[in-house]
């Protein structure tokens, strides 16, 4: 037994031969130990790196998801002072004209997604899943949505139709509507 | 019923006699049927279904004024749904193209079709409203006490998983009740501290976007779409029942462990 | 079952030590038998109702009201009074755990294995409580009194999609008169503190040496029971003081309010 794990008080010459699994080890850090450890060490380092893979392999590279900009008409076709509906269906967003511009507002709730909708008699955006209300700049004024409706960025493209690029997102509690890009002068 | 006869009858040698007796049913069935001590103990230990119950259990644990058989009628629901689950799987394709269709299909063109699908929503439902039910009562006999703390930790996470199930289950349809009720429930992942990126503290940690944080782990995506119902196809038919079948063996195991059903006898011996 | 059916226990006299019964037929036949009804009824519903089945998915148009399936609508009540995430994980997650640790947290001994409503009386009512106000409740609302713009309805009253309910919340900061971004959050800890603390400490200062129980739990789990008590507790305190006082948040910070 080359390696027993005794000291050599305990290994005294009246005593058996001391065994591996009834003594106690030498000091806190035995080779059994290191080797114990490292075999431990390697099989959590394992588990956690394959974990970790896991989780990565959730997330793909690329997705295939619709385009985010699409072309709205010329401005002409909005009249001035209406929140026009026409694109919620296929894009999920209100397109409304004011006297001085228009901007695009994303028709996604900021609680929990649903899409609202615009009730004119009212004036606001009201949405069915948990009562939000939101004026028809966008801001919100009930319900448990926690900030104003996002707008889009809203450019003409060299055709003179309206571009709404819905990546590119504005919110208006960081300022972003103070941005240019969310507001078509027209 | 009557008492039990110690020596079987032996005068009668009619038919079922003779079936019984024969080389094929002798070589499935190793004991009578009469019924006598010994039977009732080879019937549930000779063969291997009924081996994993106990042989004798508690006269005051087979009362269903006691558990309500809340429990029982919870697994016997989750193997209905499993049953009903795996036959609904021959006609069902996640893909948003086909989910829906395949939905009608099941209903006007298959036989039986509608009564199955009726089927495994409703056992879902049954097994929610049971699940509930048994935890009340497990509660109000004090059931989850010493030595049964741990049954009651497994029970906790057998109705997280039911509720996951459930969850899960409800997207497959594709229709507005499943795509609203997924975003509502998936967008409160979006909302989580840290992990999600609307959440609060999610400004701290850099890689968290719309892309990647605990919501677009669950959607694949960013929205509720292709990804999302592929994703709980799979939760919902092959980890989430795998998880849970588990787990029930392990709740069954450790109900024999513990000492088999609670009971009044045993607490009182334990007080006095 | 007559009697010969059973092996008796022990010879201490009438309250004697419980008996067993065969598994077969005493326990198998009454599983088999209450299959068999179950069956029955499920099928017989299975026949009548059919499953639901709505438009195709939309993602552009939400029906209104939107609801989740009837178990998750005890949690969408509480979306009208608390943020998505204390919604959504936070208190979920806070039922899980206090599910879990419910026997770990219990010390009382009596009242294992037949049912007594005097000898558990906190147990049981914190614990009914919480199931039926907390849970059934808020469901049966969401299920049956909830119409379009998630406002409410009597069962009976017919759904007006315009119908209008003025919601100006404010928080309660502001109700005191507390004006400033950094006083309103230092009053928000306040406030969440003493609700946390102060109750547990006086409960602990006023029963600690005398009360059996308190002495039996320890620091420790008197600690964590006072905190998953309080924390149960302000879900009814925030929806009272939403419907009555017409609070928003109790607590408004830089990265998340309650
Ligand atoms: C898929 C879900 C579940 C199934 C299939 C299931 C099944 C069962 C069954 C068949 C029993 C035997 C007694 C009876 O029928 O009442 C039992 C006992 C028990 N269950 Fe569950 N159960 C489930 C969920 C739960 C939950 C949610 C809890 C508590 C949170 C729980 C805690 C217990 C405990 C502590 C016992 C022992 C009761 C006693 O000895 O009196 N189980 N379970
Ligand atoms: S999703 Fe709009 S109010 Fe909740």
């Amino acid at each position: 037994m080359p390696d027993t794990p005794c000291t050599a008080n305990e290994a005294s010459a009246n005593k058996p031969p001391c065994s591996p699994c009834c003594e106690k080890p030498a000091h806190l850090w035995g080779r059994r130990d290191v080797l114990v450890g490292l075999g431990w060490f390697t099989v959590l380092t394992g588990l956690l790196a394959s974990g970790a893979g896991f989780v990565r392999f959730m997330f793909p590279k690329v997705l295939f998801e619709p385009s985010n900009t699409f072309k709205a008409g010329y401005p002409w076709e909005y009249s001035v002072g209406a929140v026009d509906s026409r694109w919620i269906r296929d894009q999920r967003c209100w397109i409304i004209r004011e006297p001085t511009g228009i901007y695009a507002l994303s028709a996604t709730c900021t609680h929990l997604g649903c899409t609202p909708v615009w009730l004119s008699t009212e004036d606001k955006f009201k949405c069915p899943c948990h009562g939000s209300g939101f004026h028809r700049d966008g801001v919100n004024y009930e319900g448990p949505a926690p900030r104003a409706l996002e707008r889009f960025k809203i450019y003409l493209a060299d055709d003179g139709q309206i571009v709404v690029d819905k990546g590119k997102k504005f919110i208006f509690e960081k300022g972003g509507w103070n941005n240019p890009e969310g507001f078509l002068v027209v | 019923m009557t008492g039990i006869k110690e020596k079987p009858d032996t005068e009668k040698q009619d038919l079922t006699d003779h079936i019984a007796q024969s080389q094929i049913w002798k070589s499935i069935f190793r004991h009578g049927f009469t019924d006598t001590q010994r039977n009732r103990v080879l019937q549930m230990t000779a063969g291997f279904l009924l081996h994993t119950r106990p042989v004798r259990v508690w006269t005051h644990g087979i009362r269903l004024r006691y558990t309500w058989g809340a429990g029982g009628l919870t697994f016997l629901m989750y193997v209905v749904a499993c049953i009903t689950g795996i036959v609904l799987m021959f006609y069902y394709r996640p893909v948003p193209e086909y989910a829906y269709a395949d939905m009608k299909y099941l209903k006007f063109d298959i036989p039986f079709g509608m009564f199955l699908r009726n089927m495994h929503r409703w056992s879902a439902h049954a097994m929610v409203i049971l699940v509930l039910v048994h935890m009340l009562r497990v509660f109000l006999t004090g059931s989850y006490k010493k030595p049964r703390e741990f049954n009651w930790v497994i029970g906790v996470c057998l109705l997280t998983l039911t509720l996951l199930l459930s969850f899960t289950g409800y997207l497959l349809p594709w229709d507005q009740l499943a795509m609203w009720a997924v975003t509502v429930g998936t967008n409160m992942a979006r909302a989580t501290p840290f992990v999600g990126h609307e959440g609060p503290f999610a400004e701290f940690l850099p890689f968290i976007s719309p892309s990647f944080d605990a919501r677009s782990f669950l959607l694949g995506g960013t929205l509720v779409g292709p990804g999302t119902l592929l994703r709980f196809y799979v939760l919902h038919c092959v980890v989430l029942p795998v998880v849970t079948t588990f787990l029930v063996f392990v709740h069954f195991y450790r109900i024999r462990k513990d000492g088999g059903i609670s009971g009044p006898m045993k607490a009182l011996e334990e007080e006095s | 079952m007559t009697a010969s059916g059973t092996v008796s226990g022990t010879a201490l006299g009438k309250a004697a030590l419980p008996d067993k019964v065969h598994a077969w037929p005493g326990l198998l036949r009454i599983e088999g038998l209450v299959t068999l009804v179950a069956m029955i009824v499920l099928c017989v519903w299975s026949i009548t109702i059919d499953a639901p089945l709505e438009e195709p998915a939309n993602p552009s148009i939400t029906p209104n009201p939107a609801k989740a399936p009837w178990y998750f609508l005890g949690l969408q009540e509480l979306l009208v009074y608390f943020d998505p995430w204390i919604a959504g994980v936070l208190i979920p997650g806070f039922c899980i755990l206090g599910l879990m640790a419910i026997p770990y947290l219990d010390v009382n001994p009596q009242g294992n294995g037949y049912y007594t409503l005097k000898r558990r009386a906190f147990a049981l009512s914190t614990f009914l409580f919480g199931f039926f106000g907390l849970w059934i409740i808020p469901i049966i609302i969401g299920v049956f009194f909830r119409g379009p713009g998630w406002n409410l309805f009597w069962p009976w009253e017919e759904w007006d999609i315009h119908k209008v309910v003025s919601q100006n919340n404010v928080n309660l900061s502001y109700l005191l008169g507390i004006k400033g971004y950094w006083a309103e959050a230092i009053f928000g800890l306040v406030f969440l503190g003493a609700w946390f603390v102060l109750p547990p400490l006086m409960l602990w200062q006023k029963k600690a040496a005398t009360n059996p129980t308190i002495k039996k739990m320890g620091i420790a789990r008197y600690v964590i029971t006072a905190f998953l008590f309080q924390s149960m507790m302000l879900v009814p305190l925030k929806i009272f003081a939403r419907l009555v006082l017409h609070v928003k948040y109790f607590l408004v910070l830089p990265w998340f309010n309650v």
